[in-house]
């Protein structure tokens, strides 16, 4: 894509067949995930029980001809975790495409300037932590801290690069790099103290939905569909800043707020994704730039499209690693996820537009 | 140019976040009406119920759990609790196990629920248990136990670190499978057995005896200090030379302590150590080990009962007394 599509779209803004076609594909493509999510998994359960299983439990209506089990398996067990699945996606697929934009860097991913290893720290604390759960909303310490570590690396990392003269994008990445560091030395240091909980240090770390129950879901949902709402009609101030900070600031914009309200924002849905998920890799970095080798950049179209299928592509990898004997989801994404971005780039570098 | 472009409402992706919240609202928020179905639903195929029901439990994790009938229905997530139930007579209760069961061999029979370490909770469900026997020590990771809690199954957690906890474990699976006499009958001939073999060791020479979990690159795993493991070659007559609270060893450490006789408990699962000339000179090319005394003496054992030896269920005690026998040979006249 050359330069001159990232100017096009702020005066005349994609066509309108062009989005609903890929908002409609991304739809049908969450969707069809969804449905396959809940139809299948390592118990026996006929889809037509599912699906009366789920009407059932929205509806009321129909004789219960179903185990007990049955219901359990399709409400408490798969639905959560496809929900968790497609709100996480949904919510890393916008926070990389905002980073991207307001980075200006390819390599962006929702975790570049530290909530990842924020999350990390405070989750992996609490999981060394000698004490019984404590339980708040639902969730567990685990949680609680591992949200709370995320934002507050952020917050901090934008108040170190800030100064008089504003926040430059270089500052903001490598304050991010550093007090990234710090932090995966703490984690480093705990995972190697330990001892027999490595097992669920590691697999934390590794990212799962495995623990997805509507008390989490209930927490995490309702804060990245508030943050990706808000980054969904900030479209403007992003596509703005793509062409620069300057030139973003003679369009208008008043380039340091919104970037503090994009990184807020973005940092709001990565953190509550990364407490009831883990850190889920790829998913973050790769849909914004499959989803912009298909349809552009443009933020009115990128952004509810990198949402639709970051939403599909995490719970379809979610599905492949239930299957494969629970295996950490961010294998499969990358699995998933790589080849198709290698085959996008290859196609436009030999198209050679 | 325009100046704005023209602005156009974005149906779909609201949609979509309609139906998220329209999802997440129809979710209950307290126990679900599903969870305290299991319950009922199982009842009527347990027989009416015993005096000893309901029984009040409390399991190692300080958790206390309220059984209302018999369990009939039991999962095992771990190869110890499956050989208590068995032991107790229960075996044909169990109705799903880890895909570690092997003893008794009837076990293989029943549908795994934990497969490479990894519980899977669907299948846990799906099985319909009224009694979960979970692992303590995060062999069951926490997160699935408050899964388990919050699904409303009935979980107790075991982790067996002494003797004497192997025991109240037997006998707490006993109350809860109404099999208490069996269980007493069980502890009291296991407590007998490891009188005998305290007895007959008691007078002997202690040798300092390294007990080979692993090695890799210079460090040895062995007993943990203060582990289970080391409680039982104490028990059985050594001296065990341990490593730190995760059994790990370091080479100089290893050099220091000098161990006189290594039980290289990785032949139960390495075909190449089982033979004790080949697996003298396999320990004897690490660095470090050749002037070990066990080693310049030939007293590497390559011993083939780890699993009985480290698996906290009733066959503990014949790991015992196969630590005894590998330790004091001249003590123990016809070995198995």
């Amino acid at each position: 894509m050359s330069a001159t599509t990232a100017v096009r779209p702020i005066a005349f803004g994609p066509s309108l067949g062009r989005s609903a076609l890929v908002l409609g594909a991304g739809v049908a493509f969450v969707a069809v995930a969804a449905g396959a999510a809940v139809m299948s998994g390592t118990s026996d359960i006929g889809i037509g029980d599912v699906i009366a299983i789920v009407l059932h439990r929205l509806t009321g209506i129909g004789p219960v001809t179903w185990p007990a089990s049955a219901e359990t398996i399709v409400w408490e067990l798969r639905l959560p975790r496809v929900v968790a699945g497609m709100v996480v996606g949904a919510g890393l697929a916008c926070a990389g495409t905002v980073f991207q934009a307001l980075l200006r860097n390819p390599m962006a991913d929702p975790y570049i300037i530290g909530p990842a290893a924020g999350a990390s720290l405070g989750a992996v604390t609490a999981l060394l932590l000698p004490v019984a759960t404590v339980g708040w909303l639902g969730l567990g310490l685990v949680q609680l801290l591992a949200f709370a570590g995320g934002l507050l690396t952020v917050f901090v990392v934008f108040a170190i690069a800030r100064g008089q003269a504003g926040t430059p994008v270089v500052t903001l990445l490598l304050s991010g790099y550093a007090v990234s560091s710090l932090l995966s030395a703490g984690v480093a240091l705990l995972i190697f103290n330990s001892g027999q909980r490595i097992a669920a240090v590691i697999g934390w770390l590794l990212g799962s939905l495995g623990g997805a129950s509507w008390a989490r879901v209930g927490f995490a949902v309702p804060l990245i569909v508030i943050s990706f709402s808000l980054l969904l009609v900030r479209w403007r101030g992003l596509n703005a800043l793509l062409l620069g900070e300057v030139q973003a600031a003679h369009l208008g914009v008043d380039v340091e707020r919104e970037k503090r309200i994009l990184t807020g924002l973005a940092a709001l849905a990565t953190s509550a994704g990364v407490a009831i998920s883990g850190t889920i890799g790829f998913v973050g970095l790769v849909v914004p730039h499959l989803v912009r080798l298909a349809v552009g950049p443009d933020h009115r179209l990128l952004l509810p499209a990198s949402l639709l299928y970051g939403a599909g592509l995490l719970v379809l990898a979610d599905l492949g690693a239930r299957l494969a004997g629970g295996i950490p989801v961010g294998i499969v994404t990358a699995l998933i996820g790589a080849p198709f971005l290698l085959w996008l780039l290859r196609r436009s570098v030999r198209g050679g537009r | 140019m325009a100046s704005r472009p023209p602005s156009r409402p974005l149906p779909l992706p609201l949609l979509f976040l309609v139906v998220l919240v329209a999802a997440c609202a129809a979710a209950p928020a307290g126990p679900s009406p599903t969870a305290s179905g299991t319950d009922a639903a199982s009842a009527p195929s347990s027989p009416p119920p015993a005096a000893a029901f309901p029984v009040t439990l409390t399991d190692d994790a300080g958790r206390e759990l309220v059984l209302a009938s018999e369990p009939r229905r039991i999962v095992s997530l771990a190869p110890s609790n499956t050989e208590i139930v068995c032991a107790l007579g229960a075996c044909d209760r169990l109705v799903g196990v880890t895909d570690y069961d092997d003893f008794p061999p009837e076990v293989a029979e029943v549908d795994d629920v934990v497969i490479q370490a990894s519980v899977d909770v669907e299948l846990v469900v799906d099985a319909e248990p009224d009694l979960v026997l979970a692992a303590g020590n995060l062999l069951t990771p926490t997160v699935v136990i408050e899964q388990l809690d919050e699904l409303g199954l009935p979980v107790l957690v075991l982790y067996p670190e002494t003797l004497d906890e192997v025991y109240a474990d037997i006998q707490l699976i006993g109350a809860a499978l109404d099999r208490g006499a069996e269980a007493e009958d069980l502890v009291d001939d296991l407590e007998a057995r490891v009188a005998d073999v305290v007895a007959t060791v008691g007078e002997a020479e202690r040798p300092a005896t390294l007990y080979e979990v692993f090695y890799s690159e210079g460090a040895t795993y062995t007993a943990g200090e203060g582990s289970f493991l080391a409680s039982l070659l104490e028990l059985a007559g050594a001296a065990p030379v341990t490593g730190d609270a995760q059994g790990v060893l370091g080479a100089e450490e290893l050099v220091t302590a000098d161990p006189e006789l290594i039980l290289l408990g990785t032949a139960s699962y390495d075909p190449s150590l089982a033979d004790a000339a080949t697996a003298l000179a396999t320990v004897r090319a690490r660095s470090g080990w050749e002037n070990l005394a066990a080693v310049r003496d030939g007293a590497v054992v390559p011993y083939l009962h780890d699993i009985v030896t480290t698996r906290p269920g009733p066959r503990i005690v014949d790991g015992l007394e196969a630590l005894a026998r590998a330790i004091h040979p001249e003590l123990f006249e016809a070995g198995p």
